[in-house]
C-alpha cells in the first residue's frame, strides 16, 4: 500500500536515504529481549523508523541504579516493569506501530515461542546465559540475530545468521565468569544500541550482513572501532552439526 | 621470546599492566599457548571471555609468536 500524504512527510529524512524499503521495514516484525540501556535504544530507533511490529520482552522492574544508562526510564518509574514502560513510550512515540509487551523471564522453555514468527532478534540482555538461550532459538528458528554487548569502555555488535556465519556459541560457548555488578556508563549502550539498530534496520531493508563473521568491538576511551574476524567451530553444540565438512572434536 | 598481553575492564587489574595502561609484557620460554602462558603470570582465564590476535579470534590454545600482542576481553554484559 502506497504511503499516505502524511506519512511521506513524517518520513521524508529517512525516504531520502539510498536503498531505504520502508514498505520491508512496516511488514518486518522483530523481537527486541532486555530494554535496558541497549534494548531500550534500539527499540526506539527502530519505532522511529517504522518498523511495523515490536515484541519487547523485559522481565525486570525499574531500579534506581538503571538510571545512569537507561533513559528510557524516570525516577518515578522505579518498581514499575520495563517491557510496560517502554511499549507505552514507543507507542507514543509511533502509533502506528503494532507491539507486543512481555513481562516474563526468557527460559529455555519458553524463548522460542518468543521469537517465532519474527524476521529478526536484537538481544539487549545483561547477561551471557540468555543470550545462548536466545542464540540457539535463533538459530533453531532460522532468525538472524543481532548481538551486543558491553563492559566497562568496551562495547561488542556483530549480526549471527547461521548457517551463513558462525553463531555467538561459536565465539563465546561457555557460561562466563561474569563480576556481581559490570561498570558501566550511560553513553556506551547508546552507543552500541543505536549501531544495534543501524544493523537492524539495514539487515531487514537489505539482507546484508556487514559483520558476516566479525566482531565490531568499539572502544570508548580510545574512541576506536576494530573489527574481528572468526570462523564457524566445527564441534559448535548449537550449530556444528550443520557444517558439511571439516573436523569435529 | 616476548608478547605482550592487553586486556580492559577487571581483565587489565588482573594482568597488571607494565607497557602502558593497557598492556604487559610478557617473557615466554618457548612455545606456549596462552593458557599457559596465563597460567605463569597467575591471571585465571576462566575471566579470559575472547581473545584475538592480528584481527582474528584465537582460543586459550593457540601459540603465540614473538612480538606478537593477544588482546584478552573481559565476559561483557548488558544495559
Amino acid at each position: 500500500m502506497p504511503l499516505s500524504d502524511s506519512e511521506i512527510e513524517r518520513y521524508q529524512r529517512q525516504l531520502l536515504v539510498d536503498g531505504w524499503d520502508q514498505e520491508r521495514l512496516k511488514s518486518a516484525r522483530v523481537l527486541v529481549v532486555g530494554v535496558g540501556g541497549l534494548g531500550g535504544i534500539s527499540a526506539t530507533y527502530l519505532a522511529a523508523a517504522w518498523v511495523g511490529h515490536l515484541r519487547i520482552c523485559d522481565s525486570d522492574r525499574v531500579e534506581l541504579s538503571n538510571l545512569n544508562r537507561q533513559i528510557l526510564f524516570t525516577a518515578e518509574d522505579i518498581g514499575k516493569p520495563k517491557a510496560a514502560l517502554v511499549a507505552k513510550r514507543i507507542s507514543a512515540q509511533n502509533p502506528e506501530i503494532e507491539i507486543e509487551a512481555i513481562s516474563n523471564k526468557l527460559t529455555e522453555a519458553n524463548v522460542s515461542g518468543l521469537a517465532s514468527g519474527c524476521d529478526l532478534i536484537i538481544d539487549g540482555l545483561d547477561n551471557h546465559s540468555d543470550r545462548l538461550k536466545l542464540n540457539k532459538a535463533s538459530f533453531d528458528l532460522n532468525i538472524p540475530f543481532v548481538y551486543g554487548a558491553i563492559n566497562e569502555w568496551l562495547g561488542q555488535l556483530s549480526l549471527f545468521n547461521p548457517p551463513q556465519t558462525a553463531c555467538l556459541a561459536c565465539l563465546m560457548p561457555e557460561e562466563l565468569q561474569n563480576p556481581e555488578v559490570t561498570p558501566v556508563f550511560g553513553a556506551l549502550p547508546g552507543v552500541i544500541g543505536s549501531l544495534q539498530a543501524t544493523l537492524a534496520l539495514r539487515y531487514l531493508m537489505t539482507g546484508e550482513n556487514p559483520v558476516s563473521n566479525a566482531l565490531l568491538i568499539f572502544r570508548g576511551d580510545t574512541m576506536t572501532f576494530e573489527t574481528v574476524t572468526f570462523e564457524r567451530r566445527p564441534g559448535c553444540e548449537v550449530c556444528g552439526k550443520t557444517v558439511p565438512f571439516g573436523p569435529r572434536r | 621470546m616476548i608478547v605482550f598481553l592487553k586486556a580492559g575492564g577487571q581483565l587489565r587489574a588482573m594482568l597488571r599492566p607494565d607497557v602502558d595502561h593497557y598492556t604487559r609484557k610478557v617473557e615466554v620460554d618457548g612455545e606456549k599457548t596462552i593458557a599457559e602462558i596465563l597460567k605463569d603470570i597467575s591471571v585465571d582465564s576462566a575471566y579470559v571471555a575472547l581473545i584475538h590476535v592480528d584481527g582474528k579470534v584465537k582460543d586459550l590454545s593457540y601459540k603465540p609468536s614473538n612480538g606478537q600482542t593477544i588482546t584478552l576481553q573481559p565476559p561483557v554484559s548488558g544495559g
